[in-house]
């Protein structure tokens, strides 16, 4: 039992490892708000970008000659920094000012060029509204 | 009503308190069987108050009671009757008190069928069911209330479920996941209370795989049922996005997918007795750390987390899981030796080990994707995160690995297979794997992983063909029936059921398998503009789109594109498809809503992006999915083989119900 189970347990411990590694480097995006990616704007290695952002008005979306979709983002807990994005697709589902975004893309001459646009769908996690009473303490 | 479903709530938690304190009394001093039965009664009637609770909380929503503050915020008027039901479970609150009833309700299944259970185990097994009810029904009272009235007076109307959760799916997605993950509970009360009883013999392992496998069937439908939802109604041409919210689902399913492979060998070879329990302890906990996951925020989805500080609840949980289970092994420990080892990595019960270590991996894997951003913040202080191309470029090779696998562990012998034995099983599926391979590759599919996808898949296909013709030919001289006689088949079916529903589970693994292939390497998308009209090409179909059309619905209006699908063959109408743009006035939404044709060769899947401001052109996007309608397909054939399987090993049990009888009675 020892020998064979533990030679294959380390066998894919090591190539799941190396696995993982090498997909990790290849693929990972820096996770940025609005605010820090303005911060950030002159750093001459920025990666590829993940940003997390709530809409702010404007949005111009043209259909001709190719989808065009131009807004900006801003931190989801407010403050002036507003970055412009630009993402070449389809308009996602639930997308309006308000709405939180998940940006997918590069930071180049200071508008995030996304390749993939996620807006944040409702799920049954949301959390409640708060400022409640339970039933116990009565309405 | 909404005072009654919170006192059922609150009689609920003290019955789980009272069955789990009271059953681990019992199992450290020997009670009477009155207290046991007790107990057992305790555990049923937990079940029976959480039935009460969710009832009282259905009531609010059905008769819009707004001043409860969940009602007011997942429903409205105008919503018909069906989503007011489904919206109980539309948010946090109410779909952790839809889990409690869950966990609750397969807590008394148990209950009812244990009470010729061994005596020693009893105690144990209903103080670990109650555990599990009590954590969940201690974060809905305490933490998570849905029948809370709001402070203030809000209006005679509530905001609404989101558009996006009014869908047919809403009615079964959730609660067939649920059901999925609340049943994996089972096999750690059932392994808790073998090691704390000490009654270490096979029996725990027997009534453990039978519960795995109604919650793992059920968690496979409901990830299915997610995928589709999402195919359907999010209108990005996909089923599965690596996020969050599905790796949550996925990493239990993974490692109950590797117990319901290792359990075998203990139970043929009385091997593996730490493994098991490591990965029946690790499936519970990745339930709860998915439950953890989407309600503490930690990281970011493409679902709306509520970013809770409930986490430290899960994670103190996990950690007692971690205690529990580790200082019961230790305990334990002198009882758990292996009755033999592995003799030969050309064995079965190694062949099983290696697909436990694939599966394993890839639970690693998708464990590390998904918790990349904490790991990277935490050690190098800069918040960084892996996508889609992360999990695949992971995730493919592993998956074909164990799709192999799949193909070489049902045809190799116990114990040790010579090498002459796997040439004659496998010489024939290679050769038939490399011709399909050489003959795709001719036919001008050059992409490694597609090629080697199909070949692996062939190869498969073809084991399981040769396994079930040796299963014929030896049936068939019992029978005098001709070998692929429908009467021959069945009669061999009726004897393995076991063994065949594994096949029809690998064979519906198989058809997925190819369908994702298929859909992944040769998917085509294109973007375009129609006036009325004209038309545009895409794969073997001409679109044309023929006029607009606006509807007013109770809740939405809706401006549809009627697109008349034409052969380019013959030019003959094949549908009308209908891609529609809605407008939710009252939550100022819009959506999409796919049109789709379904075909056996590939889905035609169309999306209305736009009309421009002159109402003169509709701007529309298109997937041509090839094979998409097989992984659907699959998946239903996979969830029939669960069934299969579970059905006979719950006869088994209930026969094994009076053998155990008598064991208990001379314990």
């Amino acid at each position: 039992m020892g020998r064979v189970f533990i030679s294959l347990v380390v066998f894919f411990i090591v190539v799941g490892a190396v696995l993982v590694f090498q997909a990790t480097r290849g693929t990972s995006s820096l996770v940025l708000m609005p605010s820090e990616l303005i911060a950030r704007a002159h750093a001459s290695d920025l990666p590829r970008i993940r940003v997390g952002g709530r809409v702010v008005d404007p949005i111009q979306y043209q259909t001709e000659p190719v989808f065009l979709l131009s807004f900006s983002v801003r931190d989801p807990k407010g403050g002036d920094a507003v970055v412009p994005v630009e993402y070449r697709g389809l308009r996602p589902d639930m997308f309006q000012v308000g709405r939180d975004v998940l940006i997918d893309g590069d930071f180049v001459g200071g508008v995030i060029k996304a390749a993939k646009l996620q807006t944040q769908c409702p799920s049954k996690y949301e959390p409640a509204v708060p400022g409640a009473t339970s039933a116990a303490e009565g309405s | 009503m909404i005072e009654f479903g919170h006192f059922s709530l609150c009689l609920a938690w003290i019955l789980a308190l009272v069955g789990c304190v009271y059953g681990a009394f019992l199992g450290c001093r020997a009670g009477s069987s009155s207290q046991v039965e007790f107990t057992r009664r305790a555990t049923v009637a937990t079940s029976v108050a959480l039935a009460m609770s969710l009832v009282g909380l259905g009531y609010g929503f059905v008769t819009n009671d707004y001043t409860v503050q969940y009602v007011w915020q997942y429903s409205n008027r105008d919503m018909p009757w069906i989503y007011k039901i489904t919206a109980i479970w539309g948010g946090m609150d109410g779909s952790m008190l839809l889990w409690c009833f869950f966990v609750a309700m397969y807590c008394a299944l148990v209950a009812r069928s244990s009470v010729s259970y061994p005596r020693p185990l009893r105690p144990w097994l209903y103080c670990f069911l109650n555990s599990s009810t009590l954590f969940f029904t201690t974060i809905t009272l305490y933490l998570t209330n849905p029948f809370r009235y709001v402070k203030s007076f809000v209006g005679s109307d509530g905001r609404g479920l989101n558009p996006l959760l009014q869908n047919e799916y809403m009615a079964i997605h959730p609660p067939t996941l649920y059901l999925g993950f609340t049943g994996l509970a089972i096999p750690y009360a059932f392994c808790m209370a073998a090691l704390a009883s000490g009654h270490m013999s096979n029996d725990w392992i027997r009534l453990t795989r039978r519960w795995t496998l109604v919650a793992w069937t059920f968690l496979t439908a409901g990830i299915v049922l997610g995928g589709h939802w999402a195919y359907l109604e999010l209108g990005w041409g996909g089923f599965w996005a690596w996020d969050p919210v599905e790796n949550a689902s996925f990493l239990p399913w993974l490692t109950a997918t590797a117990f319901l492979h290792s359990v075998m060998v203990q139970e043929r070879k009385g091997m593996l007795k730490i493994w098991n329990i490591f990965l029946v302890a690790l499936t519970y906990s990745l339930t709860v750390f998915g439950t953890f996951l989407t309600r503490s925020g930690i990281v970011q989805s493409v679902h709306a987390f509520a970013s809770t500080d409930i986490g430290w609840v899960f994670l103190s949980y996990l950690a007692a899981i971690a205690v529990v289970t580790v200082g019961l092994v230790v305990f334990r420990f002198s009882d758990l030796k292996p009755a033999r080892a592995i003799e030969s990595l050309l064995s079965r019960e190694a062949v099983f080990l290696l697909n436990n270590l694939v599966l394993l991996s890839i639970c690693f894997a998708v464990l590390w994707g998904v918790m990349f951003p904490v790991f990277s913040e935490a050690f190098t202080g800069q918040k960084q995160t892996v996508g889609i191309p992360f999990f695949n470029r992971v995730n493919i090779p592993l998956f074909l690995a164990l799709i192999f696998l799949m193909g070489v562990g049902p045809s190799i012998a116990w114990r040790r297979s010579s090498p002459r034995q796997l040439a004659r099983s496998f010489a024939l599926p290679f050769v038939g794997a490399f011709l399909v391979a050489t003959a795709l590759v001719w036919a001008g599919i050059t992409e490694f992983y597609p090629v080697l996808s199909y070949a692996i898949c062939f190869f498969v296909l073809m084991t399981i063909l040769s396994e079930l013709q040796r299963g014929l030919r030896a049936q068939s001289g019992i029978t005098d029936a001709s070998e692929w006689s429908p009467s021959n088949i069945m009669s061999l079916a009726r004897r393995h059921r076991i063994k065949y529903g594994a096949h029809i589970i690998h064979f519906g693994v198989l058809i997925m398998t190819v369908a994702i292939t298929a859909s992944m390497a040769h998917k085509i998308e294109r973007e375009f503009t129609l006036a009325p009209g004209e038309k545009f090409v895409v794969g073997r179909f001409a679109l044309e789109l023929s006029e607009f059309h606006e509807e007013e619905k109770a809740n939405y209006s809706a401006i549809q594109a009627h697109v008349v699908v034409r052969s380019l063959k013959d030019n003959s109408i094949l549908q009308v498809l209908v891609p529609e743009l809605r407008f939710y006035p009252r939550n100022k939404e819009t959506t999409t809503e796919v049109a789709l044709r379904m075909g056996q060769r590939e889905d035609l899947y169309l999306i209305l992006a736009g009309v421009d401001e002159s109402g003169a052109k509709a701007s529309m996007k298109v997937f041509v999915n090839p094979l998409q309608v097989w992984l659907w397909y699959g998946a239903i054939i996979m969830i029939l083989g669960g069934v299969v399987v579970a059905v006979p090993v719950a006869r088994v049990t209930t026969a094994r119900r009076v053998e155990l009888g008598g064991v208990s009675q001379s314990i």
